[in-house]
């Protein structure tokens, strides 16, 4: 064979082996059937014989897994302890560490750690408490164990459904005090209360009680 | 042969042999990573760098 001979070959054969690099390139890329660039269509171009001779199968593909749907709220603990608040301007600490004990993002979290990242003395301090009563520290320090949130100034019927399924803290701004809530409890939102009898509040908030003691900020985690 | 197809024969075969173990790292469900079909995919042609969007099976 003359040099000459084995231009048209040698073109054909990289024109053959591009189209081998792309048909891996479909495949890594979830291409596997379909119009071009599919692997399907690229085989079929690669060696036109095998049009109606094959029977694709697409694989699941990672892009198909269902999302980690479960995600925290597979691990939320409703029931778990919250111990009375170790001063009176914690609150909001205590709030914290416990959606990040219940919801299992930290389990062994301590008060004493949610006031340090809340960001002691700027933004969480005896004189005032939270700062921020919006909670955007308390939604940053989620964000910062994994946890994302959404915060509204809500009325009762929408916090009450949120409790239905998901958890977060609260605060009512005549309460002026932040609590963690659990769930629902019959027509009230059970709640995690730090400071159980304040202003005559225990683990219950009824409708009553949030017409009462609100408006009320509210942070509640997605999921 | 002239030095230009033996380059060019030399070339296919380098492709050759990158794309035959992109096969078999395919079949070992190494699409990601080190000696993965996508770290081939770059040594065959490096212009894919930044553009591919990989969606590989799911082996879970």
């Amino acid at each position: 064979v003359s040099t000459l001979d084995l231009g048209p070959q040698l073109d054909q054969l990289d024109a053959q082996q591009k189209n081998l690099t792309d048909m891996l390139r479909a495949m890594l890329e979830g291409q596997w059937q379909g119009a071009p660039p599919s692997l399907e269509a690229l085989l079929y171009a690669q060696n036109p014989t095998y049009v109606g001779q094959v029977t694709p199968r697409t694989p699941l593909l990672a892009g198909d897994a269902p999302p980690d749907a479960e995600g925290w709220y597979a691990h939320y603990d409703a029931s778990t302890v919250m111990p009375p608040q170790p001063n009176e301007w914690c609150c909001s600490a205590c709030a914290l560490d416990w959606v990040l004990r219940a919801t299992g993002a930290a389990p062994e979290h301590t008060v004493e750690e949610a006031i340090a990242e809340i960001g002691y003395p700027e933004h969480i301090n005896p004189t005032y408490g939270l700062m921020d009563g919006s909670g955007a520290q308390l939604r940053r320090v989620l964000a910062e164990e994994g946890l994302s949130s959404s915060q509204g100034w809500l009325s009762f019927d929408t916090v009450y459904s949120l409790a239905g399924s998901t958890t977060g803290c609260m605060s009512g701004a005549a309460w002026y005090h932040w609590v963690g809530f659990r769930g629902q409890s019959g027509p009230d939102l059970w709640i995690a209360n730090s400071a159980e009898g304040y202003q005559g509040v225990y683990s219950i908030l009824s409708r009553a009680d949030f017409n009462r003691l609100g408006p009320f900020s509210v942070v509640y985690l997605e999921h | 042969m002239g030095d230009d197809t033996d380059a060019r024969i030399a070339q296919l075969q380098t492709q050759q042999a990158l794309l035959t173990q992109a096969m078999a790292a395919a079949l070992e469900g190494r699409w990601q990573g080190a000696g993965s079909v996508e770290a081939y995919l770059y040594a065959i042609a490096p212009d894919m760098q930044g553009q591919l969007a990989p969606d590989p099976p799911s082996y879970a």
